[in-house]
């Protein structure tokens, strides 16, 4: 947010505060969250395969629990990749962050805590991603290759704590987007008392960038 | 009638505290394109375990897109969009509906064709994993533009059409 008084001339931000239309961080973190999330899914279907055996075949699905603990890898190892971006891009996009500093989130936090530990968050989201994914790496390569069951009950149990982490991070996330409107065109033309309604249209048809000596 | 079951709609306009359309799609949009990156590079490097990866995915973006569809109805019958948001809001209704469709038809394709030969993929598969694509991320870019650009329950943009502002 302080940076961006010597950024504007120089990038040509829009009115949403960004050389470009859309935000990139949200749409990295389906990823994110999306690989994350079914890769420790798909382990825990396949630990519990046993159990579901008599599901697949009633559904007339072939299955074999390895196809299970190979969507369980792959997928981590995506999350790991994309993470990086997703990281990269959200820290930009702080930098680039100018939220109303005179209101607090349903959290409670004002503007830049709210920032600050999302900031946090990630970069610990992204140690315990990259963690996790070796972790992975070496119960599916070295410590159980030859046994039935790819992963220990703590690697999933650990899954489902850093679910919860996502959950908390995630939603200072939405605070920063829904609340302080971070990013948001319409939002930021509201707080400077333009009507979103009226101005849209224009701006997106002249061209978002363009518009950042409108505000 | 209805309205007296629910809590009362907060200053994002929802009973329940922030959107959770945008996070259901999460299970949609990283399963179906990590799906068609890994029949892509299944194809490529001839890996047929790699197909095994992305059938499960479609399978997990198929169950996914139906919740993520109801979470959106909900959220766009109280997203009161103003005069410039609707005709983007009706077109991603209309692409998600249709895309529920689609993605059934084609894990329901993948399934079949799984059976038959799960060591390769027909040319034609290929093509509609090419399509998928263009259509998910045009529907990313609509759903996108709702939140990031029109600020569909956001704080201020609920505000501001409370108000009367937004005409």
């Amino acid at each position: 947010m302080i940076a961006t008084d010597i950024l504007t001339p120089l990038l040509g931000l829009g009115a949403n505060g960004l050389p470009y239309g859309l935000p990139i961080h949200p749409n990295l973190v389906h990823l994110t969250l999306g690989l994350f999330i079914a890769a420790i899914a798909f382990d825990i279907v396949a630990a519990l395969y046993p159990l579901e055996k008599p599901i697949f075949k009633f559904l007339a699905i072939p299955v074999t629990s390895s196809n299970f603990y190979d969507v369980g890898w792959f997928n981590m190892v995506a999350a790991a990749v994309i993470t990086f971006f997703t990281v990269a891009a959200g820290f930009y996009e702080i930098l680039l962050a100018e939220p109303p500093m005179d209101m607090t989130s349903p959290w409670g936090l004002g503007a830049m805590d709210t920032m600050i530990w999302h900031g946090v968050g990630g970069v610990l989201l992204l140690g315990l991603i990259v963690a996790m994914t070796i972790w992975r790496g070496f119960q599916r390569y070295v410590w159980r290759e030859d046994r039935a069951r790819q992963v220990q009950w703590s690697y999933l149990l650990a899954g489902l704590g850093i679910f919860v982490l996502m959950f908390a991070h995630g939603t200072l996330g939405a605070h920063l987007a829904a609340d302080f409107g971070v990013h948001i065109t319409a939002d930021r033309l509201i707080r400077a008392g333009l009507n979103p309604n009226g101005q849209l249209n224009l701006l997106i048809k002249t061209g978002l960038i363009e518009m950042g000596g409108l505000l | 009638m209805l309205q007296n079951l629910l809590p009362p709609l907060n200053n994002h306009n929802l009973p329940y505290p922030d959107t959770l359309h945008p996070i259901v799609v999460h299970f949609v949009i990283a399963m179906v394109l990590f799906a068609i990156v890994c029949d892509g590079i299944g194809y490529f490097t001839k890996n047929a375990r790699l197909y095994e990866v992305s059938w499960w995915n479609m399978v997990f973006a198929t169950i996914s897109i139906f919740i993520a569809i109801i979470f959106g109805q909900i959220e766009a019958g109280l997203a009161t969009p103003y005069a410039a948001a609707a005709s983007d809001l009706n077109l991603h209704t209309l692409i998600g509906w249709s895309l529920s469709g689609v993605l059934a038809a084609v894990t329901g394709w993948r399934y079949i064709l799984r059976l038959r030969s799960p060591d390769s993929l027909p040319m034609a598969y290929m093509g509609m994993n090419a399509l998928l694509t263009v259509i998910v991320v045009f529907q990313i870019y609509l759903g996108d533009k709702l939140v990031w650009v029109y600020g569909l329950h956001t704080e201020a943009v609920v505000e501001a059409g409370r108000a009367g502002l937004l005409q």
